[in-house]
């Protein structure tokens, strides 16, 4: 008997062998996430009792309401949150625009220009951050800087200096031109012949019409932005601008206090699985079609 | 006539272009040359140049503010001596010599390359094990697949964190463990004879999911006539897996190979929270190297030229994904 399904391993021994193999790895996979949970709810004395104890006894709020009251949660989360914003709106704004010129306009040296903007996706983010400090540092005009960029910080310790490299990324201008050159030729000539403009082809027929790789973009752009570690470290030094991650790392200099320590990841967790399992579509079809993540 | 010339300009992609007949009616009419000239006006700035300038020059500016000028100031400032003072003076090839003879980043480089080597071996393997088992028709294939996935998602500080309170040499849930099966409890990321260990074990467990999604879309790309056949003609499980699946898959695991290797070049997160480069240099990448030599020592002449070794390598490792990929990349 032939079956018509997927490929098989066969008899029901294999199949029971297939679900305890991802039973084992999954357990291996979650295993951390369920201790960070059962070690944040848990009273100090119970973390350090000798033994493994799965499970509190008795659920401690504590360590959340402490690291709220002393540890400038607030703060951390507002940061994250409006540089997060400013780097989606930005990402999907300013790689949708360039993107609907490499797909639908015709200009001299598209392709040539094209061609070197999707060279750089090569380069990585953490080979250019000495230049880029040294730009954002010596911004003209900017925290205290003359036209030369001398005499002050520039962007350091400001937003705009934490959002700069998530305003534009060469992966949303080509996922966003992929999508429009998809786009039907026929619907573009139609709203042509009654009048439309390129300026209106592109907002009132083609960006309502693309709300797949607006999700995506809007995901990756998310994560790029709320899981960003090395930047906000070398940019920020002031504790009030600081954002999740490189609080954090403030936090995990005393590794003593773990009950805290789990209840900050936990916190700073739950948002980017809570936005991951809403939009997980969006991300597995951005991951697979290109290939690409982080 | 006029419609003999409107469907001929119309089949031409110019069915805008009046311009004839109405430049003829303005030399007589001073209002409608008026009316002409905003209409050239509206022209140009609805026509694809002008709407692609405007479309372009703010994405294409702070791209090369993000990606150009630090390629090239990167280099430039590899052959001096900069250090945020004003004065530095050009010293050649004198930082790439010290990368090649300080003990420091000959130990980065033999670190980066011992953590590709335990990582990008096994964290293909796993990944290919895990989509295959995924892809047999199983039930909760969702739910596994949300379990791998997770880590990946993961902040680098949470999962720095919670690896950190597991390996805990007093009292961690591994200590604890090998207590209880009566073996020695590890020093871990504290021990410079296991903090790699640790820190490949810990980069497996975040990366796993994302190659096995890679593995699921390539599997899923086999068509499944090739196992039906092979099932006809008696092939074993095993047979269909190494003499169909392995071929077929073949460009998605050089890209997934190339892809992960750079990704472990790259890794800059879970040293900054776990190890800081230590214990004993255990830890110091090439990435990480790059971080302390610039900011930790001030020596950004060092560090570009250690980021310009850095980028070399890389974008030789993605030589061959491009060519095998094609223009499909």
């Amino acid at each position: 008997m032939v079956s018509r399904s997927s490929p098989k391993l066969g008899g029901a021994f294999s199949r029971a062998l297939t679900y305890f193999a991802l039973a084992t790895i999954s357990l291996f996979m979650l295993l951390p996430f369920f201790w960070m949970v059962s070690t944040s709810l848990k009273i100090d004395a119970e973390i350090f009792t000798p033994g493994i104890k799965w499970i509190p006894s008795q659920l401690d709020w504590e360590n959340y309401t402490y690291i709220f009251r002393d540890l400038n949660m607030e703060v951390l989360f507002r940061n994250t949150i409006f540089v997060t914003l400013i780097a989606v709106v930005a990402q999907i704004i300013l790689c949708s625009m360039a993107g609907f010129a490499f797909a639908r306009l015709h200009f001299r040296g598209r392709d040539v220009l094209f061609l070197a903007v999707l060279i750089t996706m090569t380069v990585p983010f953490e080979v250019l951050v000495l230049p880029l400090f040294i730009l954002i540092r010596r911004f003209p005009f900017a925290g205290g800087n003359d036209l030369l960029g001398n005499g002050g910080i520039g962007l350091m310790n400001s937003y705009a200096g934490i959002v700069f490299p998530h305003l534009v990324t060469v992966y949303g201008i080509f996922i966003f031109r992929q999508f429009f050159l998809g786009f039907p030729k026929e619907l573009e000539d139609a709203a042509r012949i009654d009048g439309a403009s390129r300026l209106r082809i592109y907002w009132s027929l083609l960006m309502p019409n693309s709300a797949p790789v607006v999700g995506t973009m809007g995901l990756f752009a998310f994560l790029w932005a709320w899981n960003d570690l090395l930047w906000p470290v070398i940019v920020v030094k002031e504790n009030s601008m600081k954002t999740l991650q490189a609080g954090l790392a403030i936090v995990a200099q005393n590794p003593s206090r773990w009950g805290e320590m789990m209840a900050a990841s936990v916190i700073i967790t739950l948002p980017v699985i809570f936005v991951f399992l809403l939009l997980q579509r969006f991300l597995v079809q951005g991951v697979a079609t290109s290939g690409l993540k982080g | 006539m006029a419609t003999f010339q409107e469907a001929r300009s119309f089949l031409e992609g110019e069915f805008w272009e009046k311009d004839s007949s109405m430049v003829a009616t303005a030399a007589k009419n001073p209002s409608v040359s008026q009316q002409n000239d905003a209409y050239r006006l509206s022209r140009i700035l609805d026509s694809d140049g002008f709407t692609a300038l405007l479309f372009l020059f703010i994405p294409l500016l702070i791209l090369g503010a993000l990606k150009f000028y630090p390629v090239v100031f990167n280099l430039v400032i590899s052959f001096t001596n900069y250090d945020l003072s004003p004065n530095f003076r050009f010293v050649g090839l004198r930082n790439y010599q010290e990368i090649l003879t300080n003990d420091v980043y000959l130990k980065a480089i033999r670190n980066t390359l011992l953590y590709v080597v335990g990582t990008v071996p096994i964290g293909t393997f796993l990944s290919l094990f895990i989509a295959t088992l995924l892809n047999q028709g199983i039930r909760g294939r969702l739910f596994f697949r949300t379990a791998f996935y997770l880590p990946v998602v993961t902040l680098v500080a949470a999962t720095a964190l919670v690896w950190r309170w597991i390996m805990n040499p007093q009292g961690g849930l591994a200590n604890t463990a090998l207590d209880s099966l009566g073996l020695p409890g590890l020093g871990w990321l504290t021990d410079p004879n296991t903090a790699m260990l640790s820190l490949v074990v810990i980069t497996l467990w975040g990366g796993i999911g994302g190659n096995m999604v890679i593995f699921l879309a390539g599997l899923q790309g086999i068509p499944s006539e090739l196992y039906e056949a092979a099932e006809i003609d008696g092939a074993r499980a095993w047979q269909s897996f190494f003499y169909i699946t392995i071929p077929m898959l073949s460009p998605v695991t050089l890209f997934v190979v190339v892809t992960y290797t750079i990704a472990i070049f790259r890794s800059f997160g879970l040293i900054f929270m776990l190890t800081q480069g230590g214990p004993s240099l255990s830890t110091n990448t090439l990435v990480w190297e790059v971080y302390q030599t610039a900011f930790g020592y001030l020596r950004f002449g060092l560090g570009a030229a250690i980021s310009v070794v850095l980028l070399l390598t890389i974008l030789l490792l993605s030589i061959p994904m491009r060519l095998f990929q094609g223009e499909d990349f």
